[in-house]
């Protein structure tokens, strides 16, 4: 047990270092901080001059900064993290495989359990790093006003997940190629199916239409945004990651077989 | 301590490995000599557990390389035909990364002592904090080699060690690979035949998938030279084979070639006994008229190229 985690460990470790020293993770972070930092500035002034226009005409009375600010904010921050993260999967298998680095993994005396753990744990890694940037202005409106924290936490633990069971998807079909333009494309692509696909839940009657409803990744996204931790999201966003995770390790088997 | 049972592998159709089995000892080095695409690298990836076989068995260290690939992985150092290096890595940083997930746990002084050791073997101590990928080739290959080290493997696997290294590179190379024999059982492959002779004991030859030939370098090149054999062309569509026959100290005689006028024989004669002289007078005595007189010796290459061509042309005829 001490053993695999030592091993999981260093595989995670090696992929947070070669993110890093890499441009990958330091233009993502820049693309990510800035755009977040966009929607953050539209938001706080349409908060701030709808507050102050309410203040003054007596419009709707009530505005809240968590409803009204954080909200929506992170709704968008959850559609930027579709963008994101296939650029930050699609090299992972990938380039293994491309520069022979592979061999060295599958020779090791490493599962491919602990080797798809740890590149998980990796890229989640980073990917908590993008969040971690986003919470500089969460700090500033804490700062400003007074907003609650325990909605802001559940939005956050909504985004983590989210972007999780995307990062589980991009590992998955990373392992699928040696080309990283068309790992990054497919995963995208596959990202914004699930993204999309309650968009036709409404027409697609009664017995398909719970389905999609149930499949789509926003869907259960709605809720942490909300505020609100419900069980049945948590068990759709960890088996969407465990499932992702699983079809990694197989394919790396299948890899095997097909040498 | 490597054990090959009957192993195959194939790929749909195509068979690269075809029933290869062989077994090498404590401390040995075994030479694995083929044309490229022989199923060299086919078979040093299936003993490292990299791809499974489709048919046979390979026990490793005691470990059987499909049930047990993890305690067999352990055992073994692996040098890829293309050092599998991560570019981004200083050596340093790249062979702690390795020492982590191949030598497991142990503790900081121990790790950076066991590092630099390596480092010192292998003759890269200079290169500690350059990146992997800026490296030249001999370099690499050495990191590469340096990596297969690491977890003091008691069987080491190398896939063309001394392929694109400088000459000087390649005799430290073949030094410090047998200097690590006895200690570690070897497997290395290439298609360069002196590097066989110089640093293995034994030859495994594989050609299409298939062992042509398993023995020491030296018995290889005696076999197969057949004791000492004499080529003689002469004139005409004569007979001498009987005279040639009753030289002393000749085994046996043979008609090698017949052509319009001329008549090859090939005269096998006692190892270490010299009979070109008697040969010749014989052949001249007859009124046979000498034309060609030459002894036959096989290097190593020729015989490669005799197992390997006979191989071809024997399925050509099958086929």
């Amino acid at each position: 047990m001490a053993d695999t985690m030592h091993n999981i460990t260093a595989v995670a470790g090696k992929e947070l270092r070669s993110y890093f020293a890499s441009p990958v993770a330091w233009v993502l972070m820049g693309f990510w901080a800035v755009v977040f930092g966009y929607f953050f500035n539209v938001y706080l002034t349409y908060f701030v001059e709808t507050g102050m226009r309410a203040g003054m005409f007596g419009g709707p009375p009530t505005l809240h900064v968590n409803t009204d600010m954080i909200r929506p904010l992170l709704g968008n921050a959850s559609v930027l993290v579709l963008f994101v993260l296939p650029m930050l999967t699609m090299r992972s298998y990938a380039e293994e495989k491309r520069s022979g680095t592979i061999e060295l993994l599958l020779t090791s005396p490493l599962t491919d359990v602990e080797i798809t753990l740890g590149k998980f744990l990796g890229a989640v890694g980073v990917y908590s790093a993008l969040l971690l940037v986003t919470l500089v202005s969460i700090v500033i409106l804490f700062g400003l006003g007074s907003p609650e924290w325990k909605p802001i936490a559940a939005g956050y633990l909504g985004l983590l997940l989210l972007g999780s069971s995307f990062l589980a998807l991009g590992l998955f079909i990373s392992s699928l190629t040696a080309n990283q333009v068309i790992a990054g494309t497919v995963t995208f692509i596959v990202a914004l199916l699930f993204w999309i696909i309650n968009w036709a839940a409404d027409t697609a009657g009664p017995t398909l239409g719970p389905i999609l409803n149930y499949l789509s990744v926003t869907q259960h996204f709605d809720d942490f945004g909300k505020g609100v931790i419900d069980t049945k999201h948590l068990v759709f966003y960890l088996s969407f990651i465990v499932f992702g995770l699983f079809l990694t390790v197989k394919s790396l088997d299948t890899e095997r077989w097909r040498g | 301590m490597i054990e090959v049972q009957n192993l195959t592998k194939r790929y749909g159709p195509f068979t690269a490995v075809d029933d290869v089995s062989f077994r090498v000892e404590a401390g040995e080095i075994l030479g694995f000599l083929g044309p490229n695409g022989a199923g060299k690298t086919t078979t040093m990836r299936i003993l490292t557990g990299y791809m499974p076989a489709t048919e046979g068995r390979a026990v490793v260290a005691g470990y059987d390389v499909f049930t047990h690939p993890v305690e067999a992985k352990r055992r073994t150092g692996y040098l890829p035909e293309t050092p599998p290096l991560y570019p981004d890595m200083t050596v340093r940083e790249y062979l702690t990364f390795v020492s982590h997930i191949k030598a497991g746990r142990m503790n900081r002084a121990e790790r950076d002592e066991r590092i630099r050791s390596v480092m010192r073997k292998t003759h890269i101590e200079d290169m500690a904090n350059r990146a992997c990928g800026k490296l030249s080739k001999g370099y690499r290959q050495r990191v590469g080699l340096a990596q297969a080290l690491i977890h003091e493997p008691e069987v080491l696997i190398l896939d063309e060690p001394t392929a694109g290294l400088d000459p000087k590179q390649i005799m430290e190379t073949r030094d410090l690979i047998r200097s690590l024999g006895g200690t570690h059982t070897i497997v290395l492959s290439t298609h360069i035949l002196p590097e066989v002779a110089q640093t293995c004991q034994r030859v495994v030859i594989i050609n299409k998938g298939r062992v042509v030939a398993v023995d020491t370098p030296d018995n290889l090149t005696h076999q197969l030279k057949g004791a000492a054999s004499l080529y003689v062309q002469v004139e005409g569509p004569a007979d001498a084979t009987g005279a040639l026959q009753a030289i002393p100290g000749v085994m046996r005689v043979r008609v090698s070639d017949r052509s319009s006028g001329y008549t090859g024989y090939e005269v096998e004669s006692e190892p270490n006994r010299d009979v070109r002289r008697d040969v010749a007078r014989t052949v001249v005595e007859g009124g046979w008229g000498l034309v060609e007189l030459r002894p036959m010796r096989m290097s190593l290459e020729e015989i490669f190229l005799q197992l390997t061509t006979s191989e071809q042309a024997e399925e050509a005829r099958h086929g």
